[in-house]
């Protein structure tokens, strides 16, 4: 049982190396980008960085309970797509009040069939969501097979111009969603979450709900992509059957860099949300930098590959040296 | 009592067997001309080769186990693909050592993605991810958004052309390969000890095997086998362009699915994943000769694959 | 007074298998009933009917007088039976509290887990075993931080934390020392007077007769005996259980210190330390079978795994003379060292490959290339026939074997190298009378051939009957040396907790 004490800690607060990451990431920012703390520059990053957190948040949520969702990449086009066209760039208000309701249930009707395929018919995530989010990306071409329509500016303002006592839209929205994790962790949902993820038979044989929860999983990252999915509408203000392929590989790798292991049972989702921010300062790091546009692809990936082989170079460092 | 089980390899080639008959029937279909389906399916054949090679590293690595994936596969053709085209440039005597230099490279990249898997613990899921992006940063900045080059006319006529009784080289290529494959898995230390760390990595090492040279070994040989097939894929095109790997990724791992191989670990075989490659192959061919939309090839290739995972990919239940 | 629950003629079959084919069992209040048999006998299947993990396919189960069917677990929960898995069902990222209250969280306002009180509560129910177990181990402590025990002595908390009317210890007592056991049994007792109605499954005949009222016999899937301990002797129910077994174990003819002392030292070892190692030395010789013992967790496992290369260590081993260094299992196994692992199934076996693959994996190498099959097949098949592998082929996959023939390919893989040291780490956990009888021969017969034993066991007796000598380990350290007259239960057990000073022969 002798565990050092960072092991302790990092297994109390999973985020810890993510929290150090961001400090890092952060004052790097900041240097390159002396304004980065007032008002309008914050609001300007975070509202870029939103879609990525919620998508990440669903993401988190399917990792602890044991799984991976592939496909939320493509619920987010399928959202944008639904939203775009249906909408439109003036449409009224109470219109897309409506279509955004549709494009929630939308969302949780994607994640309630990954789940349905998941838990109850005992299919493999990775492989199950992988194929589903081909489904669900053929969709979103099928709504709106070239790029266009969009959201009306009012709307689009709304989401990108909103600074409440200085601080963004975004915060409060984060803020929110950390509050109500905060009530969940504290349930016996939040506690079947990480036993269903810990070891699944265990908590079969000892009584819970195991295949709800999986299934419940899905559908909250469903409903999270949906969100992240009207984000990203009201961010561009346009539709693009593939605004969404990007995120499914970036909620996991924020997920991750974020402290939460795949195999499950452990982790939370203020990490992912540090993670998510600092793949977002990353990407502001580099194009600040001066870094010249051919390499800035392969400067990106290659600190993110950084990022995440930090924990296991520190663990081999320090076996080397004990 | 036993139940009759179908061997999901051959549950794979029968379903080739019966689209390919169904695409007989089809308005530009070959109808009842023997001929005419003889080409058609020596053609569907040749074009599986290049997804059934892609995919037999990916077949590897998943037998390898630890929920082990190659993600990198897709950035890695597309890597090797462009090296070819820019190192052969149309002269017969470069293409060895363009040869050479992808299976060097994409053995390079496996090897950091072993590396990433085995020492630092990452996920293979996470790791070979980062790794593409890697690779796919590297493309840009080798081809600064242009490629220049050619493939040579040796490369044409092995690969794309009938070399022996009408059969098309690349075939012939497969059907080698395909022995080596199966020789490499089953009859070899490697071969045994792959499924061994697929199955139990404790038992594995408990047993005297180098678990974590088995792992890195793995993937450096998924690398080198994207590398022969980034080769492969522009030897028969004839042409490169910046995307020309990223197809090839869903459907590796796609056909190794469908073509039985445990996704978990420690059981499966190539000819499965042959067949696998075979059914996407003829699906997507059958879609473009229907002309389907972008969008309905996408929703029918996922719904194949779910249909497929779901007849003997499912898990143990809790209850028995 | 009026059965509590009874079992009647239940059969369940798992695909070609027959598990269960009649059983038939009753238990009243505040009785111990042992549930015994051989492995493969269905016990496991049948507590696992009665709590409702498993569906039964014929028969008929009676709780509190009526007729009831089990859905799930958790039915079987609300209606009063807990069960101690032998197979741990705990999570291993939570907590000692989480896992002991999970699904029976308290709340507050309905919603919110009262950590408090389920703090509170789990201080409660570990205070039952204090002492037997490690000061740092608190409600807070992560479960994948705790030893074998420990995990086995939560397990049982959290079956007992629902009061339950029938308590199923499946195997509970396995990875318990005897302190622990004793303690159990003493809590046994408390719960009969309150009424609770225990069902007791055990290889341990000592266990039973100290334990049980009541006995109920399984052969093959068939209730074949049953009544009350006292009318019973230890060989009535082994002759019931297994009547072609000659009974426990048999005498090995040991090797006198004299004798000893004239044989080679093949192995020596000096102040050998890891994390949980404290500098032990040790020396054995040619052909001797060295029996280490003690309480569970106290550096066994950890010594046969440093000797194997499997763990990083500090100290000096010298093999045959010369001075060696094994970092990695592959090493050992080239210099003749075998290791026969305590973990069956996680860590001796590969469960979906064949026989053949698991008999073969540390020896492919010697097979050349392409691999000469045929040659593996015929080796491959001397060793099953000479450990009696009971066995459909040998491509049938060694998930299909029962416990006894599992552990059988286990130390069939070895044999097939003729390993000059054996380390085995408690083989006969969860092993049948018969087949333990079958593995002390073949243990008896690798040391007349001239191999090395150096073996592990939580079972006392098993120690003493086969050791020439025997090493007790308390606390990382090797307390005590039994040889000769020394080597006696009473010593063994007296050295186990630490008590005796190392005597020197």
């Amino acid at each position: 049982m002798k565990q050092t004490r960072w092991q302790q800690a990092t297994y109390r607060h999973p985020y810890l190396f993510a929290l150090l990451l961001l400090v890092i990431a952060f004052t790097a920012n900041a240097l390159l980008q002396p304004n980065l703390l007032e008002p309008t520059t914050l609001n300007s990053n975070m509202r870029v960085f939103l879609p990525l957190i919620l998508v990440t948040i669903g993401q988190a949520i399917v990792m602890i309970g044991g799984g991976i969702d592939i496909s939320v990449g493509s619920i987010v086009s399928v959202v944008n797509a639904l939203l775009a066209t249906q909408i439109g760039l003036s449409g009224d208000l109470s219109t897309a009040g409506v279509m955004m309701g549709v494009a929630l249930f939308v969302g949780m009707g994607a994640g309630a069939l990954n789940g349905l395929l998941i838990a109850y018919v005992r299919l493999q995530p990775i492989i199950t969501t992988f194929a589903t989010s081909f489904i669900y990306a053929g969709l979103a071409l099928f709504i709106l097979p070239n790029p266009g329509g969009g959201a009306p500016s009012r709307l689009t303002a709304f989401y990108r111009e909103t600074i409440i006592l200085w601080l963004p839209l975004a915060f409060y929205i984060i803020a929110l969603l950390l509050f109500i994790w905060a009530i969940m962790r504290r349930t016996r949902y939040g506690r079947y979450l990480y036993a269903v993820g810990g070891k699944a038979e265990a908590a079969y044989e000892t009584g819970a709900p195991v295949r709800a929860v999986q299934f419940s999983t899905y559908v909250i990252s469903g409903l999270m992509a949906a969100l992240g999915g009207i984000a990203m509408t009201l961010l561009t203000g346009s539709g693009n059957a593939q605004v969404g392929d990007p995120l499914t590989l970036s909620s996991i790798t924020a997920a991750v860099i974020g402290g939460t292991p795949l195999s499950g049972g452990a982790g939370g989702i203020t990490g992912p949300i540090i993670g998510a921010v600092i793949l977002g300062l990353i990407r502001n790091i580099i194009s600040f930098a001066g870094v010249a546009t051919w390499w800035q692809t392969f400067v990106n990936a290659a600190i993110i590959v950084l990022a995440l082989a930090m924990p296991g170079i520190i663990r081999l460092v320090r076996r080397r040296r004990g | 009592m036993k139940r009759p089980t179908i061997s999901p390899p051959l549950a794979a080639v029968l379903l080739a067997m019966a689209l390919f008959l169904l695409s007989g029937f089809l308005p530009n279909g070959f109808g009842g001309n023997l001929d005419v389906a003889t080409a058609q399916a020596i053609n569907i054949v040749r074009l599986s080769v290049f997804l059934g090679i892609i995919a037999a590293g990916q077949t590897l690595v998943v037998i390898s186990g630890g929920e082990g994936i190659d993600l990198s596969t897709g950035a890695v053709v597309t890597l090797t693909a462009i090296l070819t085209y820019t190192i052969v440039s149309g002269k017969n005597e470069q293409v060895l050592p363009a040869l050479l230099a992808v299976l060097v490279v994409g053995g390079l990249i496996g090897l950091l993605n072993g590396a990433g898997v085995a020492f630092l613990t990452i996920s293979p899921l996470v790791m070979t991810l980062g790794m593409a992006g890697v690779v796919s940063g590297l493309i840009l900045v080798i081809t600064q958004g242009n490629v220049s080059g050619a493939v040579a006319p040796i490369m044409t006529q092995l690969i794309a052309r009938p070399v022996l009784w009408g059969i098309p080289g690349a075939i012939l290529i497969w059907a080698v390969f395909a022995a080596f494959m199966w020789l490499l898995l089953e009859r070899t230390t490697f071969g045994k000890n792959l499924f061994a760390i697929g199955t139990n990595r404790t038992t594995a090492r408990l047993s005297g095997i180098n678990v974590t040279g088995m792992i890195i070994a793995t993937y450096a040989l998924s690398g080198m086998l994207a590398g022969l097939g980034g080769f492969l894929v522009v030897g028969n095109t004839g042409v490169v362009h910046i995307r020309i790997g990223e197809p090839f990724l869903f459907p590796s791992i796609a056909a190794v699915a469908v073509g039985g191989t445990l996704l978990t670990g420690g059981k499966g075989s190539y000819f499965g994943t042959m067949a696998g490659a075979l059914v996407l192959t003829l699906i997507t061919s059958l879609l473009t000769t229907m002309q389907m939309q972008e969008s309905v090839r996408r929703m029918v290739l996922g719904a194949t694959l779910l249909a497929m995972i779901a007849i003997y990919g499912r898990q143990r239940g809790f209850r028995q | 007074m009026a059965p509590l629950l009874a079992v009647r003629n239940v059969a369940k079959r798992y695909g070609a298998v027959q598990a269960l084919i009649d059983a038939s069992l009753e238990v009243s209040p505040g009785e111990t009933l042992a549930l015994i048999g051989a492995n493969g006998s269905g016990k496991s299947t049948l507590s696992k009917v009665i709590n409702g993990v498993v569906a039964p396919d014929g028969g008929q189960l009676l709780f509190a007088g009526r007729a009831v069917r089990f859905g799930s677990p958790h039915a079987a929960k609300d209606a009063g039976i807990s069960t101690v898995f032998q197979e741990l069902s705990l999570i291993p990222q939570m907590t000692v509290a989480e896992n002991i209250w999970l699904t029976r969280e308290p709340l507050r306002r309905n919603i919110l887990i009262d950590h408090r009180t389920e703090r509170r509560r789990t201080e409660e129910l570990l205070s039952l075993f204090a002492g037997t177990f490690r000061a740092d181990l608190t409600p807070d402590t992560p479960v994948s931080a705790l030893l074998p025990d420990e995990r086995q002595i939560v397990e049982i908390l959290k079956a007992i934390s629902v009061n339950p009317r029938l308590l199923i210890l499946d195997e509970a007592t396995a990875s318990l020392d005897s302190r622990q056991v004793q303690r159990l049994f003493d809590l046994i007792g408390q719960w009969k007077t309150q009424g609770t109605a225990i069902i007791f499954i055990s290889h341990r005949m000592v266990e039973i007769e100290q334990i049980a009222d009541r006995y109920s016999v399984l052969r093959n899937g068939q209730t074949v005996g049953e009544g009350a301990m006292k009318d019973a002797t230890a060989g009535d129910l082994v002759a019931l259980m297994a009547p072609e077994a000659s009974g426990g174990a048999i005498e090995r003819r040991r090797l006198s210190p004299d004798d000893l002392a004239t044989r080679r030292v093949i192995l020596q070892i000096d102040d050998l330390r890891t994390g949980i190692l404290r500098g032990v030395s040790m020396r054995v010789h040619e052909g001797e079978l060295l029996g280490i013992g003690g309480l569970k967790g106290q550096g066994q496992r950890d010594l046969l795994l440093a000797i194997f290369g499997g763990i990083p260590y500090n100290g000096r081993i010298m093999l045959d003379g010369k001075p060696v260094h094994f970092t990695h299992p592959r090493q050992a196994m080239k210099h003749g060292v075998a290791l026969v692992p305590g973990d069956r199934t996680g860590e001796g076996l590969l469960s979906i490959r064949s026989i053949l693959e698991n008999l073969l994996v540390p020896s492919w190498r010697d097979y050349g290339f392409p691999l000469r099959m045929k040659r593996a097949h015929q080796n491959a098949s001397v060793i099953a026939a000479r450990l009696d592998l009971k066995m459909a082929g040998l491509d049938a996959p060694v998930s299909a074997l029962s416990g006894g023939n599992a552990q059988k390919v286990v130390i069939g893989k070895w044999l097939l190298r003729n390993p000059s040291i054996l380390l085995l780490d408690d083989p006969t956990k969860g092993v049948d009378i018969a087949t333990k009888a079958e593995f002390y021969r073949l243990l008896t017969r690798l040391c007349d051939e001239g191999t090395t034993v150096i073996l592990y066991s939580s079972d006392d007796e098993e120690l003493i009957s086969l050791s020439d000598r025997l090493l007790v380990m308390h606390d990382g350290r090797i307390s005590s040396e039994l040889a000769g007259a020394s080597l006696t239960t009473a010593n063994l057990v007296a050295a186990s907790l630490g008590v005796a000073r190392r005597e020197t022969p």
